[in-house]
C-alpha cells in the first residue's frame, strides 16, 4: 500500500504538467466570456457550456492518452524494468499508476469544472437536464471506462504480438454473446433487466481491466508480449466467467412458465377456441414479459413474442378455431395462423411493418390491413392480395375493422370528431363512405353478429343509443342515465347492457329491436365487464374497484337471478373484455387466473373448475 | 544459510521458436565477482532478467540467496543493486526526485553516498535524468544501487556508453571495492579488460549456452598462443589441444586451451619442432580464441 502510494506520487510528480495545462482550460471560459461575439448576451453560459465541453474533452483526450501509455509505454520502451529492479511487487506497481492516472483524470475534469461551476452554476440547468453533479458524474464515468479501455488496447497494440488477432476474435465473441443475452430480454420488454444486465457487464468489464492490470504486471513484468498474453487471458476468462453468470441469469429468466407470470397479466380468449394467449411479467424476473399461447384443452403451453401483445397484437377469428399471430421478423411482423390441431402455425404469406393493425375475417381466410394509409384485403388460401385502397387519415385517432361477409369489409375511423364509416367490397373495388357519427370526443361502440347494428356510447354525452352500423344513424335511445358501465350485444342479438353506482348494479336486457325486456338487479360495483354468453346465461366480472378481486358472476336469463358465482385473481383483463362483437361459439368454460400461478377453466353451469396450467 | 548468492539450474528462455538461453546452470558464491561475457544476442540480458525476476523462464530456475527470485522478486530486491543495460529512469525526472522516489522504496538507503558518488561523477542532482549522456545514466544508475549497500550488484553491461575514464573508475574504484568488501558482483560486459582484474569467474554465453565457466587464474593458466618459428608443424593434439592454427610464411601460431608445461617440453623433444614461443593470453584473447574457434 505505501509503496502504491509512492508510486502514485511518482507518476503524478511527472505528469504535473498537466495540471498546469488543466487550468488554462478552467481559465479560457472566462476569457470567452468576455470576448464579443463569442460571450453571446449571457456571459454565464458560455462560461457554463465552454468549461463543460473544455472538461469533457480534456478528461477524455487525457483518459486514452494515460490509457494508452500509463503501463504500456513503459513496457514498450523497456522502463518497466525501473519498478521491477526496486522492492516493489507488481500489483503496488499496477495499483500506484492507476491511482495516478484517475486521479489526474478526475483531477483536471475538476480543476476545469469548478471555477465555472462557483461562478455559473445557475447557467447549467439553461443546456441540460442533468444537474452538474449528475453530467459530471456521467462524463467521469465515460471517461473512465475510455481509459481503462485505452489501456487494454494500449497494452495489446504495443506488445506488437499476433495474439492481437485472438483478441479481436475474443472481442466479438464477447459481442455475439451480449447480443445473444440482449435479445431475448428486448423481446421481453425488459428494459430494466438490460439495463441491469449493462451495469453487471460494466462492472465485469472494469473489474476484469483492473484485475487484469495487476495480473498481466505479476505475469508479464517488464516482458510485453507476456504482459498481452496475462492481460487477455484474464480479461477474457474473467468475461467469459461474466458471461456465463448472465447468461445463466437470463436462460432462468426466459424460463418462465405460465404459472410464473404474476403481475400485469393480460389474458386473451374467444368462446370455442382452443387457445388462451397469456402475457404478463414473471416471479422474480424484474420487468420481463413473457407470453404463451396454452392449449386449453391439455394446458399445454408454447412461448410467444410478448412483443406480439402490443399494438398489433393477437387476432381470434370469430369461430374461435384459429389464431392470427405476428411472428416478428427484424423490423416487420410476419402473420401467421394458429389453427386447431396443428403443431405448428401456418404462414399466411402476408408481412406487415411491426404495430400496424389487421384484422380477420371469421374463419380467418381474409384479413384486412392498413399500412401506411392503405387498406388492403388478402386472401389467405390463395397467398394474395385482392384489393387496396387509400383511406382517410385526417385527424385519425385509430382504426377498427371487421368483415361484414368474406367480400365486405366494414371500417369505422376514430378520429377527434367523432367516427367515420366506410366500406370496402372486395367486388366493387372502391372504398365507399355509408356513415359518421359526429361528436365532440371519442364515439365507443359495440357490434351485433351481423354488423348490422349497434350499440353506441358517446364522451360527454349521457347514455347509449343503439345505431345503425352501416350508417351510423341513431335507431333509438336504450338508457339515458349516465352511469352505463358496459354494454354488449349477446350472441342471438340481444343487448345487454349495465348500469351502476351509485344506484344499484342492474343488467338490462333489450330485445334485438331495442325493446327492454328485464332488469336484473345484482351485487355489483365500479368495473362490470363482459366474458360471454352462451344463450341462456350471461358472465360477468365483476369488482367493487379498479385494484378489487374480480368475481365471475353467471346470471340466468331467463330466470333473472345469479346462478353462480367464482372468485377469480387480480390482474386479469377477462377474456372477452375487449371484443366488440360476440362469438359464434357459445361461453361453455371462463379462462381465468387465480393470482396463484394456477390457470383455471371454470363451468359457469355447473360450477365445476379444470386447472388448465399450474395444477 | 545457502553459500550461494546466485544459483541458476537448467535455465532456458524461449521467444517464440528462438531459444535465447539455453538450458544455462551456474552458481556465484557469495563475495564472489562473477564475468559473464558472449557476443550480442547471446543471451545475456535474458538470464540477467530472468536472474532478477523481471521474466519467468520456460524452463528451470533462478535462485538469489537460496530464495526463487521470480516469485520473491519484490524482498529480494532489497538485498540486490540493478544496473539496467538500457538507462530505464524516467527521462522527465530530476536525478534528485528519481534518488527521493527509490529512497522510500528501500529499508535503507544511504543518501549522503548517492550525492557523493554523483558528485564524484560529476552528475548535477537537478539536471533531467532523460538529458544525460548515456554514460551519465550508467553512473546515475550506479549510484542509486550502490545507496541501498546491496549484498549483491547485478551489473548488465555497465560500461556500455562509458567513457575510458569513467569505466576505469568504474571497475577499478567502485566494483573494485565492492568486491574487496564482500558484495557479490554479477557483471555481463564485453569489456573483458576492465573485469580481468577483479572477476573470479568468467562465464560466456554463445547462442543462448554457456560454453565457458570456470575460475578466471584456471582459465587463463591453460590458455596459451604458442609461436612456432619453422612449419610444417606437427602437434600431438593428444597432449595439447589447439583452438586456433594459422600458419604464415616462415612459422605458425597455435592457441591451445590445456597448456601444460611439461606436456608442452614433451612434444617439443619428440616432435622436433625446433623453436617455439609460449606467451600468457589475456582474457579477451581468449574469448576471441573462443569465439573465433566457434565461428
Amino acid at each position: 500500500m505505501k509503496n502504491a502510494l509512492v508510486i502514485a506520487a511518482r507518476e503524478f510528480e511527472e505528469k504535473r504538467f498537466v495540471a498546469y495545462a488543466a487550468v488554462a482550460f478552467a481559465i479560457l471560459p472566462f476569457i470567452f466570456a468576455v470576448i464579443p461575439g463569442i460571450g453571446g448576451k449571457s456571459p454565464s453560459d458560455t462560461i457554463a457550456m465552454s468549461s463543460l465541453i473544455f472538461a469533457t474533452g480534456f478528461a477524455g483526450a487525457l483518459a486514452v492518452m494515460s490509457g494508452a501509455s500509463f503501463v504500456g509505454r513503459d513496457l514498450s520502451d523497456g522502463r518497466m524494468s525501473f519498478y521491477f529492479s526496486r522492492p516493489v511487487a507488481s500489483a503496488s506497481i499496477w495499483f500506484g499508476k492507476l491511482t495516478a492516472a484517475i486521479l489526474m483524470i478526475v483531477g483536471c475534469f475538476v480543476v476545469i469544472i469548478a471555477p465555472a461551476w462557483l461562478a455559473a452554476g445557475k447557467s447549467w440547468t439553461t443546456f441540460s437536464t442533468l444537474s452538474l453533479r449528475e453530467a459530471s458524474v456521467m462524463v467521469l464515468l465515460y471517461t473512465l471506462a475510455l481509459f481503462l479501455i485505452a489501456h487494454v488496447i494500449g497494452t495489446f497494440a504495443r506488445s506488437r504480438s499476433p495474439l492481437i488477432v485472438a483478441d479481436f476474435a475474443a472481442a466479438v465473441l464477447c459481442g455475439v454473446a451480449i447480443r445473444f443475452l440482449v435479445l431475448p430480454l428486448a423481446a421481453g420488454l425488459a428494459e430494466m433487466l438490460i439495463a441491469r444486465l449493462g451495469i453487471f457487464l460494466a462492472i465485469a468489464l472494469a473489474v476484469a481491466i483492473v484485475g487484469g492490470g495487476a495480473w498481466q504486471l505479476a505475469r508479464g513484468r517488464t516482458d510485453r508480449r507476456r504482459n498481452h498474453l496475462a492481460l487477455s487471458q484474464f480479461l477474457w476468462g474473467t468475461m467469459a466467467v461474466a458471461l456465463l453468470v448472465a447468461g445463466t441469469y437470463v436462460g432462468w429468466v426466459v424460463s418462465a412458465k405460465p404459472s410464473d407470470l404474476t403481475t400485469r397479466i393480460i389474458a386473451s380468449h374467444r368462446a370455442g377456441s382452443p387457445f388462451l394467449v397469456l402475457a404478463g411479467r414473471a416471479r422474480n424476473r424484474g420487468d420481463y414479459n413473457a407470453a404463451y399461447l396454452i392449449d386449453v384443452g391439455d394446458g399445454s403451453a408454447r412461448k410467444i413474442d410478448p412483443d406480439m401483445w402490443g399494438a398489433g397484437g393477437v387476432e381470434f377469428t370469430r369461430d374461435g378455431r384459429s389464431l392470427i399471430a405476428p411472428r416478428k421478423e427484424n423490423h416487420s411482423e410476419d402473420l401467421v395462423i394458429y389453427k386447431r390441431g396443428a403443431s405448428e402455425p401456418t404462414e399466411t404469406g402476408l408481412t406487415l411493418p411491426s404495430t400496424y393493425p389487421f384484422f380477420a375475417s371469421d374463419d380467418g381466410n381474409r384479413i384486412a390491413t392498413i399500412v401506411r394509409g392503405n387498406l388492403s384485403i388478402y386472401d389467405v388460401p390463395q397467398k394474395r392480395s385482392l384489393v387496396s385502397v387509400r383511406v382517410p387519415s385526417d385527424g385519425r385517432l385509430y382504426y377498427q375493422g371487421f368483415f361484414v361477409s368474406p367480400d365486405v369489409f366494414r371500417l369505422y375511423l376514430h378520429a377527434q370528431d367523432g367516427l367515420s364509416i366506410y366500406e370496402l367490397d372486395t367486388r366493387v373495388r372502391g372504398l365507399q363512405a355509408t356513415g359518421a357519427i359526429t361528436n365532440e370526443g371519442f364515439v365507443s361502440f359495440a357490434l351485433d353478429p351481423t354488423v348490422s347494428h349497434m350499440i353506441v356510447r358517446r364522451h360527454n354525452v349521457d347514455g347509449v343509443t343503439l345505431n345503425d352500423a352501416r350508417s351510423g344513424a341513431i335507431i333509438k335511445t336504450l338508457v339515458g342515465g349516465k352511469n352505463v358501465l358496459n354494454y354488449r350485444f349477446l350472441r342471438d342479438g340481444r343487448m345487454a347492457i349495465v348500469e351502476g353506482p351509485p344506484s344499484k348494479t342492474t343488467l338490462h336486457i333489450f330485445s334485438p329491436g331495442g325493446t327492454l325486456q328485464r332488469d336484473i338487479p345484482f351485487d355489483g360495483g365500479e368495473r362490470v365487464g363482459f366474458v360471454g354468453d352462451d344463450g341462456t346465461r350471461v358472465v360477468l366480472s365483476v369488482a367493487s374497484k379498479e385494484s378489487s378481486p374480480r368475481t365471475l358472476v353467471a346470471i340466468n336469463l331467463d330466470r333473472g337471478v345469479i346462478e353462480r358465482s367464482e372468485r377469480s385473481g387480480l390482474d386479469w383483463t377477462m377474456a372477452g373484455a375487449w371484443e366488440s362483437r360476440p362469438p359464434i361459439e357459445p361461453l361453455r368454460e371462463v379462462i381465468y387466473g387465480d393470482g396463484a400461478g394456477h390457470i383455471v377453466a371454470w363451468n359457469p353451469v355447473t360450477g365445476a373448475r379444470r386447472m388448465v396450467t399450474g395444477g | 544459510m545457502t553459500d550461494n548468492a546466485i544459483r541458476i539450474s537448467d535455465l532456458t528462455v524461449r521467444y517464440g521458436r528462438t531459444t535465447a538461453v539455453d538450458h544455462v546452470a551456474l552458481t556465484v558464491d557469495r563475495g564472489g565477482v562473477y564475468a559473464l561475457v558472449g557476443r550480442n544476442g547471446a543471451g545475456k540480458s535474458s538470464l540477467v532478467r530472468c536472474l532478477l525476476g523481471q521474466q519467468k523462464p520456460q524452463h528451470g530456475e533462478t535462485m538469489l540467496f537460496g530464495e526463487d527470485s521470480w516469485s520473491r522478486r519484490a524482498a529480494l530486491m532489497q538485498r540486490v543493486g540493478v544496473v539496467t543495460e538500457e538507462a530505464d529512469a524516467p527521462p522527465e525526472m530530476s536525478v534528485a526526485s528519481i534518488a527521493r522516489f527509490c529512497s522510500r522504496l528501500y529499508d535503507k538507503w544511504d543518501q549522503a553516498s548517492v550525492e557523493a558518488r554523483l558528485k564524484t561523477f560529476g552528475v548535477p542532482l537537478a539536471s533531467r535524468f532523460g538529458s544525460l549522456s548515456k554514460g551519465q545514466k550508467k553512473q546515475v544508475s550506479l549510484a542509486l544501487a550502490l545507496a541501498v549497500s546491496p549484498e549483491l550488484l547485478v551489473l548488465d553491461d555497465p560500461t556500455l556508453g562509458l567513457d575510458v575514464v569513467a569505466r576505469k573508475s568504474l571497475f577499478e574504484e567502485v566494483i573494485g571495492d565492492l568486491a574487496d568488501r564482500g558484495t557479490t558482483v554479477f557483471i555481463t560486459t564485453h569489456d573483458l579488460a576492465g573485469v580481468e582484474t577483479f572477476a573470479d569467474r568468467v562465464g560466456m554465453m554463445e547462442n543462448g549456452r554457456l560454453v565457458l565457466d570456470e575460475e578466471v587464474d584456471a582459465l587463463k593458466s591453460r590458455f596459451r598462443r604458442i609461436r612456432f618459428a619453422a612449419q610444417p608443424v606437427a602437434i600431438d593434439t593428444a597432449a595439447l589441444r589447439p583452438t586456433v592454427m594459422r600458419s604464415w610464411g616462415g612459422g605458425a601460431e597455435a592457441i591451445v586451451s590445456n597448456y601444460d608445461d611439461l606436456a608442452f617440453e614433451r612434444m617439443r623433444s619428440a616432435s622436433n619442432i625446433g623453436a617455439a614461443e609460449v606467451e600468457a593470453m589475456s582474457l579477451e584473447e581468449i574469448f576471441i580464441a573462443i569465439a573465433g574457434g566457434k565461428s
